[in-house]
């Protein structure tokens, strides 16, 4: 009826505006005291705090996932074309409560390979966030005359009063390359590992090609940005008083929230807009695990 | 043995060795105990040409002094505290921070700057735990630094020292912000003048409006503060005098600073004032513009929850009639306007019984359920043209993304093909041509 609805609207607007979040029934059951409780510290533990009447073990039952995960894509997010590890086993130790469901050891779920469960998994999002940038570097163990290198090689750029690299490009994959004196080589703006991995060969052979005896050792990918959107609109002044252990937000000095999780230890960068962009991973599975852990979180403030 | 060579005056023994004796090292004569040579200072002639000067803070000293520095920037904190007339407790804390900060790892070595803005960013971690309102933009003002070395010292000194500091509300913000407009009847013409009181009253629910319409997360707060006290002005006495006031000209008589952004929040404030407006029943009819706007505000405050409730209804009734516009796509029976069809992305409570289940809160900001929880097969998020009433305008004004090429399959170890890797490097004519005109670009800014 109109005046259910009339009488809702004006407790929401009587709500001083900082405390709607904390102290709205659905984020939290009661008064939880957040500060020092040691639990907290464990932000995958957080996640759990959004649904506080289940119990946790229920959330972990991915018995219902086959064993062999079938190689269906969406979108146009990547393919996984590797484990990643997404749910370790590590992940049973932090939750404190006992759990009748073993995690299984050696199991790995990703989520980039999504299939409707037989029983809902009330916790998947359902959003992929999709690698938007990788970095990572190769020791071409020669030593590089650079100057050489800008006169012979059409991509590339050298301005040793500005800094002290070549700087190169190549259009497939359409990437950058910083290349120092030392050999050592950064390969930045590739979307996925393999496709850096493929890029620094080739510059590695540009460079072989040039006359230097370039190798390819030591490959790693240093770090890894995803982003994704959760299409719908976030209370940051909410967010950062509940999780003020993890979360910076200044708008004086930037539009977004900073939030720092500690497990996988990824930073997110939180817009009011809903998106979301998460760095620092060295791994795949790191960027998927730290999303599916805020995604709970930024759904709690939502208004219902 | 200490030197080849040497002879023991005494004895003439050749047994000559390096002996200590309470740390002087000593040549001694093994065989008669004569001391042949001691007190070698045990520096290097170049040693001795340059002093290697110990850092105060590596000596050994073991009652150590707070160096000049520290002592200063306790007296800028003593200082800063009571130029805004913090309470005692606040100073103490302040400093105590200050010095914790002082001798951590992480600043103990910065340059002589960070280190006064230090300073600033200890009692700004004060107030902002004791509520006391104040902005890093006035912290900065009072320094006189840099605003983003500012916001880099504050976060670092935050994560060093472990301390929680909320950020300050917008809200708490205002009254102190208010205070600066010289409005009172001995600054301005008493048509145009206003008490601190009532603007802040107003200003208040200006703000409220404005944060829950999304207009304040994520955006400079000075700015909007500006904008919500200028509308309150306007409206209080919309009369034409004031109306026609620009909000640079405000800015200019309530001596207060121009701000470039200001105007654009007065606008979007606007905006949200005309989508409540319109709702309001004698109107009949004719249109809210945000010119015609200001002077309903009044009514707008007063009666905004009503007129919310009845726009967010006629926002709903306007999707609804949009998604019934193909009818190729309408599966389901043309119902009651309240009964989103299902199919089309632009509805609004995928719940279609929403409107008969009042207990269900009419939702603000998305009134679409993402995830695909809700619905069995369709998991494709999509944009919806105009979701709800008040979304944040970035939101609203999306960048247009550069179209995203779908990334390539691709395992790193495939062969890579030589006309590739040539296409990537020059032919010897180009490179002579290179060479050639980088000599030319070289002896021609010689010759400057």
């Amino acid at each position: 009826s109109v005046m259910d609805e009339g009488s809702a609207l004006e407790r929401y607007f009587d709500e001083p505006i900082e405390t709607t979040q904390a102290d709205s029934g659905f984020l939290f059951e009661g008064d939880l005291g957040l500060q020092g409780t040691p639990q907290l510290q464990n932000s995958s533990f957080l996640s759990t705090l959004s649904q506080p009447e289940k119990d946790i073990g229920e959330d972990l039952d991915l018995s219902f996932l086959p064993d062999d995960l079938p190689e269906e894509s969406r979108g146009n997010a990547a393919n996984v074309t590797q484990d990643s590890g997404l749910f370790d086993a590590d992940r049973s130790e932090d939750f404190e409560t006992d759990s009748n469901n073993a995690m299984p050891g050696t199991s790995t779920f990703c989520p980039m390979t999504p299939m409707t469960p037989l029983a809902p998994v009330a916790e998947s999002s359902g959003i992929i966030p999709i690698l938007q940038n990788i970095v990572s570097t190769v020791n071409l163990a020669c030593p590089l005359d650079l100057k050489s290198i800008a006169l012979q090689a059409r991509n590339a750029e050298y301005n040793p009063k500005r800094f002290a690299a070549v700087i190169m490009r190549i259009r497939e994959p359409r990437t950058t390359a910083l290349i120092f004196s030392s050999g050592k080589m950064v390969c930045t703006g590739a979307k996925s590992e393999d496709q850096s991995r493929l890029a620094a060969r080739k510059y590695a052979r540009v460079v072989q090609k040039l006359g230097f005896p370039a190798k390819f050792l030591d490959f790693k990918i240093q770090n890894m940005v995803g982003s994704c959107d959760v299409c719908f609109p976030i209370r940051l002044e909410g967010l950062v008083l509940t999780h003020q252990q993890f979360s910076s937000y200044e708008p004086e000095l930037f539009p977004g929230l900073i939030y720092r999780m500690v497990k996988p230890r990824i930073v997110l960068l939180i817009f009011v807009s809903g998106k979301v962009v998460l760095t620092g991973a060295k791994e795949r599975g790191e960027i998927y695990e730290a999303f599916e852990n805020i995604y709970p979180i930024l759904k709690g403030f939502r208004k219902q | 043995m200490a030197a080849v060579g040497l002879k023991c005056p005494e004895c003439g023994s050749l047994d000559i060795v390096d002996d200590e004796h309470y740390s002087q090292p000593q040549l001694v004569c093994a065989d008669c105990g004569a001391v042949v040579s001691e007190g070698l200072l045990t520096t290097t002639r170049s040693e001795e040409l340059q002093g290697t000067d110990v850092r105060y803070s590596n000596s050994t000293e073991v009652n150590k002094q707070p160096c000049r520095n520290q002592i200063k920037g306790i007296h800028r904190v003593r200082a800063l505290c009571r130029i805004l007339r913090l309470s005692f407790v606040m100073e103490e804390t302040a400093e105590n921070y200050f010095k914790q900060a002082y001798e951590h790892p992480s600043f103990i070595r910065v340059s002589l700057q960070k280190k006064e803005v230090l300073a600033g960013c200890c009692i700004l971690a004060t107030c902002r735990q004791h509520s006391w309102p104040i902005t890093m933009g006035t912290m900065t003002c009072l320094l006189e630094a840099n605003p983003k070395l500012m916001g880099v010292v504050y976060q670092e000194m935050v994560k060093a020292l472990k301390i929680e500091a909320p950020p300050t509300s917008v809200i708490d913000l205002l009254e102190t912000h208010c205070q600066a407009y010289k409005l009172s009847p001995q600054h301005v013409h008493e048509e145009l003048s206003e008490s601190s009181k009532d603007l802040t009253k107003r200003a208040a629910v200006l703000l409220e409006l404005a944060a829950d319409a999304w207009l304040v997360t994520g955006r400079q707060p000075v700015p909007i503060l500006t904008a919500s006290i200028y509308l309150a002005w306007q409206s209080l006495k919309p009369t034409q005098t004031r109306l026609k006031y620009t909000l640079a000209r405000f800015c200019q008589m309530a001596k207060v600073a121009k701000s470039s952004i200001a105007p654009k929040r007065v606008t979007e404030l606007k905006e949200v004032l005309c989508k409540l407006g319109q709702e309001l029943p004698w109107l009949r009819g004719s249109e809210m513009t945000p010119q015609t706007v200001v002077q309903m505000v009044d009514d707008i405050l007063n009666y905004r929850l009503t007129l919310l409730r009845k726009a967010l209804k006629s926002h709903e009734a306007a999707l609804a009639s949009e998604s019934e516009l193909p009818p190729s796509l309408e599966d389901t029976q043309p119902g009651p306007r309240d009964d989103a069809p299902s199919l089309d992305a632009t509805a609004s409570q995928p719940d279609a019984e929403s409107a008969q289940q009042p207990q269900q809160d009419v939702d603000l900001t998305c009134t679409v359920v993402m995830g695909g929880l809700s619905r069995a097969g369709s998991g494709q998020v999509s944009t919806p043209s105009k979701r709800s009433l008040f979304e944040p305008p970035s939101v609203t004004h999306a960048k247009i993304r550069r179209v995203q090429l779908p990334v390539k399959e691709v395992t790193g170890d495939e062969e890579i093909s030589d006309s590739e890797i040539d296409s990537y490097i020059r032919t010897p004519q180009e490179m002579r041509d290179y060479a050639e005109a980088k000599e030319a670009l070289s002896s021609s800014e010689e010759e400057f």
